[in-house]
């Protein structure tokens, strides 16, 4: 139906390789681009930009950069925590030696030291595999975290410890620091995101890419039949710790605008290991529907519960009985009663929370949060059951289905 | 069409904010943390906070007819939960309360944009006390720094002459536990004790047998604590167990909860802690609060918790704010002031003995008085003391000597303006103190 690929024929074997074999992928991707660039920009508020439209893009690229790695290359890593941690703190020191420096230059340099730390903790991959890596990259996470506490030139020996992003300026507008507006923030965010999502989806369907599944899949077959399992490897750590870098940069200069070691500890490395397991390991899309579901979820939770649902405009209503059909719709596609059962239940339990609400019940501000990490708990278990290869696969399934609709298989 | 598209997109991300301000209504939203792993030492501050505004709306209606709206908003004590409590309450918030360290850093240098007041009372940035520089800012009634000077004061009042002592520092690794540092070296200098900083990793709190056994090593004349939450209960225990001496064991006004020396109870007799506040259950206001909130049902607190230290200091921080907003209303004339408003109120408190025994509130927190310039007031505090049930009073008014340290102040905030640049400052303050 929507999905119908009657009529686009592929007559070269380049037409059949492009980046957009059926034509409403990129239809979709236009819509998402034009809603991203224009119509978000356009319409949210400072609140909107700073909790969800900025942080899902940074995680989305932390967890791409960790994907590149762990679902690509299949190499396990527990310290993107530290590796953010090393990008933020090289665009500092760069920032504060050379005050003259682009910051959009500053930030994306600042992955080129994560990526050199990177390489020198991944050189323990050339010998152990799984789960032993994962210890040798906890290592990493703790050391760098350690050094960050310790080495008080990388915080320009400030008594209390923590970095403090000054006020940058791009031709005359403030880019970064608190004078910075949250839409100029954004837009380079956006900017910069958008340009290593495009390098990483070209260098994983290149011949990088291909070693690196190939790695994954069998190193020994890999070596078989001629790919430089060291060479694979390690660029593998580069390339993902230098995407991993520049997000962690974006994570204090854009976002945070001050940061304390112990913000780049393990919590951090899990939350964007979830960002990637959730969304789908060995994909990019992934990264972003993940990073939606584990940062922008609780986020619009609290708001909704702490809304009056009574007092909601119209229009928000409308779109929000429109968001739990068409999710019924989606699931119903894609034959998963479990999920079009869920769906109704949430709407089922939004309209009595509603009435609830009618009839005066308020209810405090720290149990909403104890329901909320309730929600997003059950929501991570939910989402694996019904798929277990993440949220892309989800998307791949209900995709593949539109596609044959109305056939079953 | 269009209007409809901005309101539809609006609503998806989740904008849609219920907190409408209604007429007559002042909004002070607390950035609270009732859960995560510092709730056990925060929900009787914020019982005492949210108690003292609903007994002011219960018996006065509020402050000057309008009510105060003390919605919470809940942190967990984690800053990114913090930063995205500020975004969604400064639309119509007259005042920020960030609690936390990490949030105030965060937060700090919006304020000055955004010209919202931000109120920490004895936490946050010690060179806040720098009105001219921090016009936002405010951490009245006494700083860390303050907390610092006092307790060297009262050591060499009850011990004699520090000269050749040693002291040991156990601190918390983190920006809130590294911020005495600056003075505590300053007098080991000028007083001639040895100064041993002791860091507690945020993952050691619970488990600080590596730094007692250093302390046994080192055999300190004294350890003085700079810790939160699960860290002074594990520090307090471990004291016990390695038979370290009570009376030499002090800690900073957030080391001083009632619940973690109740775990050690008679053991734990002679620890003591600075504070400026103190929890005189005699204050008329106590007797209020049981009629008017607690009996009423209104609050979320109990008979125990009524009685320690942090809820009255949890009260009296509400009295700041609420005599702040009084203050400001009289002077503008009108009952639904502004953020700009409010900080006209901050900087110009004067809580003298009287007002502060007409509010009901005698002993139960030192006098002082703020300016534009001076946005701490220093009021000092006292050593307070646990008996083994109970903390009580062990020394008289201790008032910190802020001459000491007042270039130390004046540089370290004149080097947060410059690494901040462009900084906003109060140009037109004239006052010098």
């Amino acid at each position: 139906m929507l999905y119908r690929t009657a009529g686009q024929f592929k007559t070269s074997y380049n037409a059949d390789q492009a980046l957009f074999p059926v034509k409403q992928d990129a239809f979709l991707l236009g819509i998402i681009l034009i809603l991203a660039w224009v119509v978000f920009p356009m319409t949210a508020s400072e609140f909107t930009f700073q909790t969800l439209l900025i942080p899902i893009l940074i995680y989305a690229l932390a967890a791409m950069g960790l994907n590149i790695l762990t679902g690509f290359a299949g190499q396990l890593s527990l310290g993107t925590g530290a590796f953010m941690g090393v990008g933020a703190y090289a665009c500092y020191k760069m920032v504060t030696l050379f005050p003259w420096m682009n910051p959009i230059v500053a930030i994306l340099l600042s992955g080129v030291f994560s990526a050199g730390i990177g390489v020198a903790f991944g050189i323990p991959s050339l010998r152990i595999k799984g789960f032993y890596l994962a210890i040798a990259t906890l290592a990493a996470q703790f050391f760098l975290v350690w050094l960050f506490e310790k080495w008080s030139w990388l915080y320009n020996y400030n008594a209390s410890g923590a970095i403090q992003v000054p006020n940058l300026e791009m031709f005359g507008v403030f880019v970064s620091g608190p004078q910075a507006a949250s839409v100029t923030e954004y837009y380079i965010v956006l900017f910069v995101v958008s340009l290593l999502t495009m390098l990483c989806i070209n260098l994983t369907r290149g011949n990088l890419g291909r070693t690196w599944k190939a790695t994954r899949d069998m190193d020994i077959a890999a070596e078989l039949i001629g790919i430089n399992l060291m060479k694979s490897k390690l660029t593998a750590f580069a390339v993902s710790s230098y995407v991993v870098g520049v997000a962690g940069a974006l994570y204090v200069f854009m976002w945070k605008g001050a940061a304390e070691p112990n913000v780049f500890d393990i919590p951090l490395s899990f939350q964007v290991l979830f960002i990637a397991i959730i969304g789908g390991l060995g994909s990019v899309m992934g990264n972003y529907l993940g990073a939606i579901l584990i940062v922008g979820l609780p986020v619009v939770l609290n708001v909704v519960a702490g809304t009056q649902v009574f007092e909601m405009s119209t229009g928000s209503a409308i779109l929000l009985a429109a968001l739990i059909a068409a999710a019924t719709f989606l699931f119903g596609v894609a034959r998963n009663l479990w999920g079009m059962a869920a769906a109704i239940g949430f709407g089922a339990v939004t309209l009595i929370y509603g009435y609830a609400q009618l009839q005066g019940f308020r209810i405090e501000s720290a149990l909403i949060e104890h329901i909320n990490v309730m929600i997003v708990g059950a929501l991570i278990i939910f989402f694996l059951i019904i798929e277990p290869h993440g949220l892309n696969q989800l998307w791949r399934l209900i995709r593949e289905k539109l596609i044959i609709w109305p056939f079953p298989h | 069409m269009k209007h409809f598209t901005k309101l539809a997109t609006a609503a998806a991300l989740g904008t849609v904010l219920g907190t409408a301000a209604i007429a007559q209504e002042l909004y002070t939203p607390n950035l609270a943390y009732r859960t995560g792993p510092f709730a056990a030492t925060g929900i009787p501050l914020m019982n005492g906070q949210a108690d003292y505004m609903t007994l002011l709306n219960e018996r006065d209606g509020g402050i000057g007819g309008a009510k105060i709206d003390f919605e919470e908003c809940e942190t967990g004590y984690s800053t990114e939960k913090g930063v995205e409590c500020y975004e969604k309450t400064k639309g119509t918030a007259i005042v920020t309360q960030p609690w936390s360290t990490g949030i105030t850093l965060q937060v700090l240098p919006k304020t000055n944009v955004d010209e919202i007041p931000i109120l920490a009372p004895g936490y946050g940035f010690s060179p806040m006390a720098d009105g001219k520089v921090f016009q936002w800012a405010f951490n009245m009634p006494a700083g860390y720094w303050d907390a610092a000077d006092m307790i060297v004061q009262y050591l060499e009042n009850e011990g004699g002459s520090l000269d050749g002592k040693k002291i040991a520092f156990l601190h918390l690794d983190h920006p809130f536990g590294k911020e005495p540092l600056p003075v505590l070296e300053m007098h080991a200098e000028g007083k001639g004790f040895e100064l041993l900083p002791i860091p507690v990793g945020l993952k050691e709190m619970q488990n600080q047998s590596a730094q007692w056994l250093q302390i046994r090593r080192e055999r300190p004349d004294y350890v003085v604590m700079w810790g939160w939450g699960a860290m002074n209960a594990g520090a307090i225990t471990e004291a016990v167990k390695t038979k370290f001496p009570m009376e030499n064991f002090l800690g900073v006004w957030w080391a001083g909860h009632d619940a973690d020396l109740k775990l050690v109870g008679e053991e734990g007799k002679g620890y003591k802690s600075i504070s400026w506040s103190f929890p005189n259950m005699d204050a008329p206001v106590m007797q209020e609060i049981k009629e008017r909130v607690i009996d009423a049902g209104l609050s979320q607190t109990n008979e125990e918790e009524m009685q320690g230290v942090f809820y009255g200091r949890g009260l009296v921080m509400s009295m700041i704010l609420a005599e702040a907003i009084k203050g400001a209303q009289e002077n503008f004339g009108t009952a639904e002031i502004s953020p700009t408003q409010l900080r006209w109120g901050l900087e110009n408190l004067n809580l003298t003995e009287e007002r502060i025994a007409e509010l009901g509130m005698a002993g139960m927190v030192p006098p002082f008085s703020t300016s534009c310039a001076n946005h701490t007031g220093h009021s000092g505090g006292w050593m307070l003391e646990w008996d083994g049930s109970k903390f009580v009073k062990a020394s008289d008014l201790l008032k910190p000597n802020v001459d000491g340290y007042a270039d130390l102040i004046a540089s370290s905030a004149a080097e947060y303006a410059t690494s901040n640049a462009p900084w906003a400052m109060n140009e037109e303050c004239s006052a010098t103190n």
